[in-house]
């Protein structure tokens, strides 16, 4: 049985390296990013210890500490309306809050990178079949610099 | 049957029973014990101790509450005078009733044959409270179950601004741009309408308003690219009889042969359209979010409507009509009988969907002039003529408001500072009022034995900054990027008594830290009733702004009083108590306090709200 599931495994894990690759973007081993308006950026994160793959490793912001990537995430941000709902520095409104401790689908800029991308309830579009992998990560570097020195306009 | 009314309500039994159709004569035997007589259900035009010179236009509601406003001419003014200033201090909690939605309670309670009708914020459950029986007692609870979708695109809360009855049936909105009918007595649904569509941000959060056989239905998303429009739908079916747009061709505003607007200004055809760039006015806004009002003898109806879209001005050069507009039109076909717009070019987001109040006064040697008061969300009060759309008088109530020094009476054009026009990438610093207004949609009262209006106003400046812009459907369409702050003079909210006829105020009663958002009652007994955004619920003298009587309910108040006679005669004050809406926002646990921008730019002025009040979903009945 473990067999099946590495073996299943790999085989998700190589095409993800492949489509990751071809975008240029993330270097996330298991990230499966397909960018450019196709709809379908997504990560795979640990589903639970059984029967999903636990074992993955979370994926970092290949744009981690990146200023320019921050900016532009930022410039992204007003730019697609997110501003609108979670406020004019992310504060909330419509939306949650984005400087607060409470994450609601999680904090790991995977798991914001999957929030961006896939939609969450109560408002949130799906934003993986507009933006590409990259700007998805931009917006997440944007929005994991919130409340620390590096956000890049501070109210 | 003795009379339960104290004078000089009393007074006013004997001269009841203005005609008015159905709404208010059509009233069904209640189904409890008959324990009060037809007076309370009845009708009132001509009140005892009225001043000279006023006459109200709209019978007013005498026992029970059935229309948001009371009376159709929306003075929130009741003849009850058992609770009057020298006993007002006993009053008492007497019972309290949890919706179980805390989030913003904007509107009021029906009343309606000895049943309460609280529609809550989203789901929009409809609560029937039995008031023969103690302690609020449930008759039933009516769940339309709206979509889930619709709380992701709500600009400002998931509020709602109440119901109204005819025809045995409560008729309101619900979030999902749907209206329903519900009956009264059973909790049954009667029909259901689909109005809007909030795939393109359409919500529905006003308070629906039954004229004749039709009921009024307008529509939010004014920060969403939406097109604003009213549609009247069929009282019996829900079926749609027309529905008028704000922007767009003179056909699909319903301008036609009937159409006579007072100023040269807005006479050109087509001006929906033709004071827009290219096709922006189908993004154009101009919603109808707030409250509608109904002249009986004239047969017209009046409202405001909201900003134009997109918040940046450079993005749409023109005049933007018909937003920030005052809009009169015959109820039976929509047609509009006349228009104006209160703002060009709104610079500011000042949505212009304020109450507006009927009232026949003396006017500078007119008897009686049939008056339109529309309290503006710009820190103006405008007097207007409601038969031609004459503006007669626009004064500041909010001192500090400075984006305009005054209007130009001849041509009904303001005299603007150009200093204050916000601009594309360019940060316009201490305009006021704030986008949040002068005063915002909560509703002001009349009193005609005082001849005053009761004004819950703001004192709240903004810093403003014109972003590019990108409409994406379903996602806000701002443009803006807000920073509002406390405006001078050391208060932020103001409750102001003022004199419509002599443009000043009489009185204020002022709040140090935060704007009043809770609407106001005035009453027979000359009493004015109001909340606080900090919980507490008062009763002032309605001469003198004396405080009488306040009580700390559990949350913030953004809803507003009624008054009612109980079965056992006695008068009943309700206040709804859950603070919300978009300057209560910051109260909400998924509102940061650190971002002044968050919000529309609103938590600036109200960052210390969570510091004084939380959520809340309370309905509180005072009585003595």
């Amino acid at each position: 049985m473990k067999i099946i599931w590495a073996l299943s495994f790999a085989v998700l894990l190589v095409g993800a390296c492949r489509r990751g690759g071809e975008e240029n973007a993330a270097e996330g081993q298991n990230t499966v990013g397909t960018g450019r308006g196709s709809g379908r950026s997504v990560i795979n994160q640990p589903l639970g210890p059984v029967p999903g793959p636990g074992d993955i490793a979370p994926v970092a912001n290949p744009l981690d500490g990146d200023r320019g990537a921050r900016q532009e995430g930022r410039t992204l941000f007003v730019r697609y309306n997110c501003y609108g709902c979670h406020g004019g520095r992310a504060g909330g409104g419509m939306g949650p809050s984005l400087r607060d401790p409470s994450w609601l689908y999680g904090s790991t800029p995977d798991r914001i990178f999957n929030s961006i991308a896939q939609g969450r309830g109560h408002g949130m579009p799906s934003w993986g079949g507009r933006l590409d992998e990259k700007q998805i990560w931009e917006l997440t570097a944007y929005v994991s610099s919130l409340r620390t020195p590096e956000e890049p306009e501070v109210p | 049957m003795p009379s339960r009314l104290d004078p000089p309500a009393a007074l006013l039994v004997a001269s009841v029973l203005a005609v008015l159709g159905v709404s208010f004569l059509g009233c069904k035997a209640s189904a409890g014990p008959p324990v009060l007589p037809s007076e309370r259900v009845g009708a009132v035009t001509n009140l005892g101790g009225t001043l000279p010179g006023i006459h109200l236009v709209s019978p007013l509601p005498n026992g029970d509450w059935r229309l948001p406003g009371g009376d159709y001419a929306n003075t929130r003014f009741s003849p009850l005078a058992q609770l009057k200033p020298d006993n007002v201090s006993n009053l008492r909690v007497l019972t309290a009733v949890s919706t179980g939605v805390p989030h913003g309670h904007e509107g009021q309670p029906l009343i309606v044959d000895n049943t309460m009708y609280i529609v809550t914020p989203y789901p929009n459950n409809l609560i029937a409270i039995d008031l023969t029986k103690p302690s609020g007692a449930v008759r039933f609870i009516y769940q339309p179950h709206p979509d889930p979708r619709a709380v992701g695109i709500a600009c400002c809360d998931i509020v709602n601004r109440g119901a109204s009855y005819a025809d045995g049936k409560i008729i309101y909105n619900l979030l999902d741009a749907v209206t329903v009918a519900v009956d009264a007595r059973t909790g049954v649904e009667v029909w259901r309408t689909k109005v809007g569509n909030i795939d393109i941000g359409e919500t529905t959060t006003m308070a629906a308003l039954v004229v004749k056989d039709k009921v009024m239905v307008g529509v939010s998303g004014g920060e969403m690219g939406v097109r604003g429009w009213l549609a009247a739908l069929d009282v019996a079916t829900g079926k749609e009889i027309w529905r008028g747009y704000s922007t767009g061709p003179d056909k699909d505003v319903l301008i036609g042969r009937e159409f006579h607007a007072f100023y040269e200004k807005d006479r050109a055809p087509d001006q929906g359209t033709s004071t827009w760039p290219g096709e922006q006015w189908k993004l154009g806004g101009g919603t109808i979010w707030g409250w509608v009002s109904y002249d009986p003898e004239l047969d017209l109806i009046y409202y405001g409507t909201g900003n134009p879209g997109v918040w940046d001005p450079d993005l749409r050069p023109g005049d933007n009509k018909w937003s920030c507009s005052i809009i009169a039109r015959r109820p039976q076909d929509g047609h509009v009988v006349w228009a104006y717009q209160l703002v060009p070019h709104d610079h500011h987001d000042y949505d212009e969907i304020m109450e507006n109040i009927l009232v026949d006064m003396d006017w500078k040697g007119t008897p009686k002039r049939k008056l339109l008061l529309h309290p503006g969300r710009s820190g103006f009060m405008y007097v207007l003529d409601r038969g031609t759309g004459e503006l007669l008088s626009a004064e500041k109530f909010v001192d500090s408001t400075n984006w305009a020094s005054g209007y130009d009476l001849a041509t009904g054009l303001p005299h603007e500072d150009p200093s204050k026009h916000t601009k594309l990438g360019q940060v316009v610093k201490d305009i006021c009022p704030s986008s949040t207004g002068g005063k915002e949609f909560v509703p002001s009262a009349f009193s005609p034995l005082t001849g005053l209006l009761y004004i819950p106003a703001h004192n709240t400046c903004m810093n403003y900054e014109g972003l590019e812009a990108n409409y994406i459907a379903g996602t806000p369409y701002l443009g803006a990027d807000v920073k509002m702050y406390p405006g001078p003079g050391g208060f932020q909210g103001e409750l102001v008594a003022w004199d419509p006829v002599r443009a000043k105020k009489v009185w204020g009663i002022r709040e140090q830290k935060l704007p009043l958002y809770s609407g106001v009652l005035a009453t027979a007994g000359n009493l004015v009733f109001y909340g606080t955004m900090d919980g507490y619920f008062r009763a002032v003298d309605a001469r003198t702004g004396t405080l009488l009587y306040q009580f700390h309910t559990g949350s913030g108040i953004v809803g507003d009083p009624v008054t009612y006679l109980g079965p056992d005669g006695k008068q009943y004050v309700v206040i709804y108590s859950g603070v919300g809406g978009w300057m209560g926002a910051v109260a909400s646990p998924d509102v940061s306090a650190d971002d002044p921008y968050a919000a529309l730019g609103v938590v600036g002025a109200m960052k210390d709200l969570k510091k004084v009040t939380g959520l809340g979903d309370t309905v509180y009945v005072f009585g003595l």
